[in-house]
């Protein structure tokens, strides 16, 4: 993200918007409205300054906007001219309508009149806009089993999820205590110790089936956490479709060349994931998965022989 | 630069407060800040409008009365200036404020955030309470994503560099229609001008900064466009029929359009976009899967399979 304009127009606007925001939040502190603006205190300082200087033609006492905000708490009268707050730009309800996107399947199944209301918050905003219906933002993981992690990393509650690994093409349960959301490639992960495995794991939450609260004692971590998965180096040979095998082993494509190196925690991800380029590509190193891979790539061969 | 910045909001406190067209001369002789000569003035305010205009105040030109020609006013329409969604209630700005926190850290966070400090201007609290729990995220950071959204609010063609299947590199040029994800990608989906047909690409195989173009802009988007219901309908072109082992394939099971109970196994049916990429879906899933039809495709599997076991023996 970038900073706050501090440009001639940027600061125009943000002293346009500063108006109705001060005419609706009467005494804020001073280091609030800085940091409801994302400026440094001594910035608001200097657009207030300049705020108090504007005003209706004749520009006298009575038509100048009256600030003040030398006791920290920073008040304003006389400026109904600018008091509406503008009118949003075609940018910022692009930003709002696939955030409302997200939000409304993001909802809890239970939460009907909630995703009523937002429906028709998008179709306000979108009759407002050149691009009705073309945004679309759809979350990977069902809004039940997110609000309900969601309210337990606040609680700090174990939490028993049904959890499908796609490596070993299981659905599990297990008793976790959920540390963080992260971000990796895409998808979003839970952080959590997990008791069946004693350790931290991270789960894919568009993997998680379900989730609800566990009676099970939670884990406390008293140290800060950190990711102690085993890698397990193999070696690649692309023969075909080099895209493909770039995105699905997450190489770089500066590195796409001749032998490839890369990295996995797991020898079944591993071994399926290069039965699934279906000839494309060549697993090198280690000499044990590429026997996984002969020995299942026989396998399948037979079943379709003899079905 | 205080000094222009007092100017601009002057003239729009003006502009905005009267009710009657008022004339450059009006302009010039009451609001403060237009000095020096008559053509330094003229420039001044010709810059200040396209300013404005920039910050998406529109200045109205008009004049008093259409009967005579006198000389033609400015002023700002507050109906155009104001934001205006009707009367909102808590809930309402709760749930814009959740649309708005989830860009955090994400491409459009800067006009999200803007956004709500105008809506929060409204003098509505936001009512948190009324709302479960939730912070979903949207996942784009891609650089040409604010590029890309912008041009399609504009009507404006992009440029970018594309990652072909064999890793080239390909100038393309489209008119961009939408953006939506689909599957944790995002996708932006419009006419591709060399190609003068429909295409959709993934925003993580741009591997360039993407421009726009004034050339060629103000084209149609068609109303009825969906680009989700576009992607769905090439995925479902196929059909498929594969026995699946009880207890095993649940991405399979999850995506099938029918499950029948065959003792030890199920059979389903599912759709697909192409047959590389169910002969891939397949091979994931080992000897738990079997395909049963179409043939073609299972001959094809056959010697796929073949391929892997010669490249590994």
């Amino acid at each position: 993200m970038s900073k706050p304009s501090q440009s001639s127009l940027g600061r125009t606007a943000r002293l346009l918007d500063l108006v109705p925001y001060l005419a609706s939040h009467q005494g804020i502190a001073l280091s609030h409205l800085a940091q409801d603006f994302s400026v440094t205190e001594p910035e608001m300082i200097a657009d207030l300054t300049t705020l108090w200087m504007c005003g209706l033609p004749g520009y006298t006492p009575l038509e100048l906007m009256d600030l003040s905000f030398e006791s920290g708490f920073v008040t304003i009268r006389n400026a109904s001219t600018l008091s509406n707050p503008r009118r949003l730009s075609e940018e910022e309800m692009i930003a709002l309508l696939l955030g409302l996107d997200l939000v409304i399947e993001s909802l809890p199944s239970e939460r009907e009149d909630l995703r009523v209301i937002a429906a028709d918050l998008v179709a306000r905003l979108s009759s407002r806009v050149s691009v009705p219906t073309k945004l679309s933002a759809k979350p990977s993981t069902p809004g039940s089993v997110r609000a309900v992690i969601q309210d337990l990393l606040q609680k700090r509650g174990a939490l028993e999820i049904l959890y499908h690994s796609s490596y070993s093409d299981t659905v599990t349960s297990r008793v976790v205590t959920p540390i963080e959301f992260r971000e990796e490639n895409n998808f979003e992960y839970l952080w959590a110790f997990c008791q069946r495995a004693g350790g931290f794991r991270s789960f894919r939450l568009d993997r998680i089936q379900s989730a609800q609260l566990s009676q099970m004692p939670t884990y406390e971590p008293e140290s800060p956490v950190q990711d102690k998965a085993a890698t397990i180096s193999y070696t690649l040979r692309a023969h075909s479709r080099p895209r493909q095998i770039m995105e699905r082993f997450g190489i770089d494509k500066s590195d796409f060349a001749g032998d490839l190196p890369a990295a996995s925690f797991s020898y079944e991800w591993i071994r399926r994931s290069i039965l699934a380029c279906s000839g494309s590509v060549e697993l090198v190193q280690p000499a044990s998965v590429r026997a996984l891979i002969l020995h299942s790539g026989r396998a399948i061969l037979e079943r379709y022989k003899a079905g | 630069m205080s000094r222009k910045i007092e100017r601009l909001i002057n003239l729009t406190i003006a502009l905005l407060a009267t009710k009657r067209y008022l004339t450059k001369n009006q302009i010039f002789a009451s609001v403060e800040g237009y000095e020096g000569s008559a053509e330094a003035k003229e420039r001044m305010f010709e810059r200040d409008k396209d300013d404005l205009r920039n910050l998406g105040v529109a200045i109205e030109l008009g004049s008093f009365d259409p009967l005579f020609e006198d000389e033609a006013g400015y002023r700002i329409a507050p109906e155009g200036y104001a934001l205006d969604l009707g009367a909102i209630t808590g809930t309402e700005i709760a749930l814009l404020s959740l649309a708005a926190e989830a860009w955090k850290g994400a491409a459009l966070d800067q006009s999200a955030q803007s956004a709500l400090t105008k809506l929060r201007s409204m003098g509505v609290d936001s009512d948190l309470d009324a709302l479960p729990a939730l912070a979903p995220r949207l996942m784009a950071t891609h650089a040409g994503f604010q590029v890309i959204t912008t041009a399609i609010s504009k009507r404006e063609r992009i440029s970018f560099s594309y990652l072909s299947e064999s890793l080239k590199s390909e100038l393309r040029t489209i008119e961009p229609y939408a953006i939506a994800t689909k599957a944790s990608h995002w996708y932006v989906a419009g006419r591709d001008i060399s190609k003068s047909a429909m295409r959709t690409f993934r925003l993580d195989r741009i591997d360039s900064e993407v421009t726009t173009s004034k050339n060629g802009s103000g084209y149609e988007i068609p109303p009825d466009f969906d680009l989700l219901a576009s992607l769905a309908l090439e995925q479902s072109a196929h059909i498929a029929r594969v026995d699946i082992r009880k207890g095993k394939a649940h991405l399979m099971r999850n995506a099938s359009l029918s499950i029948e109970d065959k003792g030890e196994w199920d059979q389903i049916t599912i759709n697909y976009l192409d047959s590389r990429s169910l002969i891939d879906l397949l091979l994931w899933h080992g000897d738990d899967v079997l395909l049963i039809a179409p043939e073609s495709l299972r001959m094809e599997l056959i010697d796929r399979v073949q391929e892997i076991i010669d490249l590994h023996v």
